[in-house]
């Protein structure tokens, strides 16, 4: 059966207080022109003229076997498969949960079960979060953080209750547990019925159209300036900044294409890993080396950089250049000009033990190998990655693969032709504490 | 007489013969229709719906005798009792006995989860299935007289009519039974998906089981079925949808989501050839057998209705 046949399927989450009720009004009494059939589990006060509301107890059904992928909701299926038989077929089902409610047996009933799976596809998850009581709950509750890791959009409800500073922390520290997640913000949940309904949320592409970098991984540098240099001596010299020192890799040989510069990170990772050398104003840079460049003395400081051969070198800092009016000077006093430069999604502290993690390669997957490492981890840690969801390019295979999964389930569908395209590899993992080295490598290890 | 009940809440009496509309009822159950029953006399029928409704019916007039408002949600399932003097209604976690005029005799406790199917035994136990157990209780009083547990969603429920079998499909694509005279219990696992449609045949020595493409039928004979296998009936290319046995005798039809329907005439040991088959448009929701066993009817996904007399 065709995708989109299928009657796709909202679930709206959110604590106690967060404004589903509120939300779920404004979506039944707005004119929108859609038949929307709405599954709650108590009657509130909402207006009924536009669908249908069916109140249904929140059953979760566990299986003997005790396996949590085979959880599922009960009364879900029981609804689904009566609204179904009707030939008068609803443009849109959403699915409103309890406040406590773990969002993972409600998605999964829409992998698990066979019928409600050749009918309905799982649209999306829509979170509410209350702005002035989240960062509260999420320390508090598995239930809050699940429901913002599951979530596909983050409404931060109620924005008018807190100060503006606490709603860019507040947005920071959802994005960290949940970078795939569009983050909306609302006062009373007074949202357009697009951003809840019909959101196609797996579609990676426009994730990215959204925010170009979530995919991007972080690092310890924040900037690389790409210089020609012929043999000689040259200064580096920095102006006072934000840190009394600077953490810098230089590297030979560097050529200034994306890819190889994305190439020289991945190498300088690893040098950043190292222990810094302290290197004092007037002394020379290693090359190759991780150095720690000592900034505390006022006004501008040089370091010396001793080229022996004609060469193009990267200079990867731990702040941009702007920060410090970096300047790369030669001996007769001019500065050199940048033949590139490139700034990088800065790495920083995750407090939650919930996050995301976003892998992104060039070329072709195996698919047997895949297989066998998907079955593989998630057998061993499906109970902690909550949401995985990727563009896959597997070997010869004309069609992009859309992957998507809750806990230990997984589908994949071809999708768009690549055409012309770059033939490139998007996984996003959410869950917790995750390995990121580990996956990299496991998902690297497909690669043909 | 042929009377159907359709999803959007019509209810419609065919000549059983001709096929000639008797009459209709496009909008007997507003937002749909989910279960219809005749009483064994055929003089009477209950329709219920989600609109919260049980009604009760003069069948050869078409016309309510009853309109009973349960006002607990879906009213999901109907069944007379054997006896004809009972009608049993559920709703969301609650069954509830009715007399034929209507006048409510008793209603159960809460279940722990809603009801997923009911049916009676040949001895006026009333029989419920829901999430974790199956329940016994009297016709008459409502008394629970056994509870069979089972952590598990009992999707679907057959008893054997000499009473001492029940079957129930699970979620779990597993068919789950257990001997009434002591409680025992088996599973029989493996099944490809979930066993919607289950039917015992007249002699309670034939279980015919859905779950995938395969009609797999247990044979109860001797020592079995455990430690057997069962027969495997192969034609339909899609989930059977449906199953039912034939008044007299091993004949069993099958429904599929194929659009399929096939008589197989069976064996005792379960093994069985397929005697007649047809095509319907759609998915195949119900089959259902003239009392006198010489006709059958299919209901499809589209609304359809067909009937095709069959030979001995």
């Amino acid at each position: 059966m065709n995708m989109s046949e299928k009657v796709p399927v909202t679930i709206l989450t959110g604590f106690l207080g967060s404004g589903k009720t509120t939300l779920l009004n404004r979506i039944l009494s707005e004119e929108h022109g859609k038949k929307i059939a709405v599954i709650e589990n108590e009657y509130g006060e909402v207006g009924i003229d536009q669908g249908l509301v069916i109140d249904a107890d929140e059953e979760i059904f566990e299986m003997s076997n005790g396996c949590i992928c085979c959880t599922v909701r009960g009364d879900l299926i029981r609804v689904l498969g009566n609204l179904m038989k009707r030939r008068d077929k609803f443009d849109y089902v959403l699915v409103e949960t309890t406040g406590l409610a773990d969002p993972g047996p409600v998605a999964q009933t829409f992998f698990m079960d066979d019928e409600i799976r050749d009918e309905f596809s799982l649209d999306g998850i829509v979170t509410l979060v209350d702005a002035a009581h989240i960062d509260q709950q999420l320390g508090r509750s598995d239930e809050s953080t699940e429901q913002v890791a599951f979530a596909d959009v983050l409404v931060l409800n109620k924005t008018d209750l807190v100060s503006d500073d606490t709603l860019d922390g507040l947005e920071a520290r959802l994005r960290d547990m949940n970078r795939m997640a569009q983050i909306v913000r609302s006062e009373q949940a007074n949202l357009p019925v697009d951003t809840v309904l019909n959101l196609s949320a797996f579609d990676l592409d426009q994730a990215l159209e959204r925010r170009p970098t979530f995919l991007e991984p972080e690092y310890p540098f924040e900037w690389t300036g790409v210089y020609s240099l012929e043999p000689g001596r040259y200064e580096l010299s920095l102006a006072e900044g934000p840190d009394p020192e600077m953490s810098l890799v230089v590297v030979y040989d560097q050529r200034a294409d994306d890819s190889a510069l994305r190439d020289g990170a991945e190498l300088c990772v690893r040098q950043y890993a190292e222990p810094a050398e302290n290197v004092l104003p007037g002394e020379s840079i290693p090359v190759g080396t991780h150095v720690n460049l000592k900034l505390e003395d006022p006004g501008r400081k040089s370091f010396l950089l001793k080229i022996d051969r004609p060469v193009q070198v990267g200079l990867y800092a731990q702040h941009t250049a702007e920060e410090f009016d970096l300047q790369l000077v030669s001996a007769d006093g001019t500065a050199v000009a940048l033949t590139t430069e490139r700034t990088w999604v800065a790495q920083h502290e995750h407090d939650d033990e919930v996050g995301s993690i976003a892998i992104e390669r060039d070329g072709d997957v195996d698919p047997d190998l895949l297989n066998i490492w998907l079955s593989r981890l998630l057998a061993e840690r499906g109970v902690d990655i909550f949401r995985m969801k990727g563009f896959i390019s597997f070997a010869g295979e004309p069609k992009r693969f859309v992957f998507q999964g809750v806990h230990m389930l997984f589908d994949s569908q071809p999708d768009r032709l690549w055409g012309d395209s770059p033939r490139r590899n998007q996984l996003v993992f959410i869950g917790r504490n995750l390995d990121e080295e580990s996956l990299r490598e496991g998902f690297e290890a497909c690669l043909t | 007489m042929l009377l159907v009940g359709d999803s959007a809440g019509g209810v419609y009496g065919f000549d059983g013969e001709s096929g000639a509309a008797l009459w209709s009822h496009q909008m007997a159950h507003e937002g749909g229709l989910l279960a219809l029953a005749i009483n064994p006399e055929g003089t009477a029928f209950a329709t219920a719906g989600q609109d919260e409704r049980l009604l009760i019916w003069d069948a050869a007039e078409g016309q309510t005798t009853k309109a009973i408002d349960i006002d607990n949600g879906w009213v999901e399932n109907v069944a007379w009792s054997p006896n004809g003097k009972w009608l049993a209604a559920s709703c969301s976690r609650q069954v509830r006995v009715f007399d034929l005029g209507g006048d409510e005799l008793w209603r159960s406790d809460d279940h722990p989860s809603t009801i997923s199917t009911i049916a009676w035994s040949k001895s006026s136990e009333l029989a419920t299935a829901c999430y974790g157990q199956a329940t016994f209780m009297e016709g008459p009083t409502g008394t629970i007289r056994q509870r069979l547990k089972w952590k598990g969603s009992l999707i679907s429920m057959a008893l054997s009519p000499d009473g001492k079998v029940v079957a129930c499909g699970s979620q779990d694509n597993s068919v789950h039974f257990w001997r009434r005279s002591t409680g025992h219990d088996s599973m029989m696992p493996g099944y490809p998906g979930k066993p919607t449609a289950l039917a015992f045949d007249t002699k309670s020595t034939l279980l015919a089981t859905g779950g995938d493409a395969t009609v797999t039928v247990w044979s109860f004979q001797g020592r079995g079925p455990e430690g057997t296998h069962p027969g495997r009936l192969q034609l339909h290319v899609k989930t059977v949808s449906t199953l039912s046995f034939a008044p007299r005798g091993r004949r069993l039809a099958s429904g599929g989501r194929d659009g399929a329907v096939v008589v197989w005439s069976l064996q005792k040991d379960g093994e069985g050839e397929p005697v007649g088959a047809a095509l319907v448009p759609d998915v195949v929701a119900e089959v259902y057998w003239r009392p006198d066993g010489r006709a059958l009817a299919a209901l499809d996904a589209q609304g359809g209705v067909t009937v095709w007399r069959v030979g001995e």
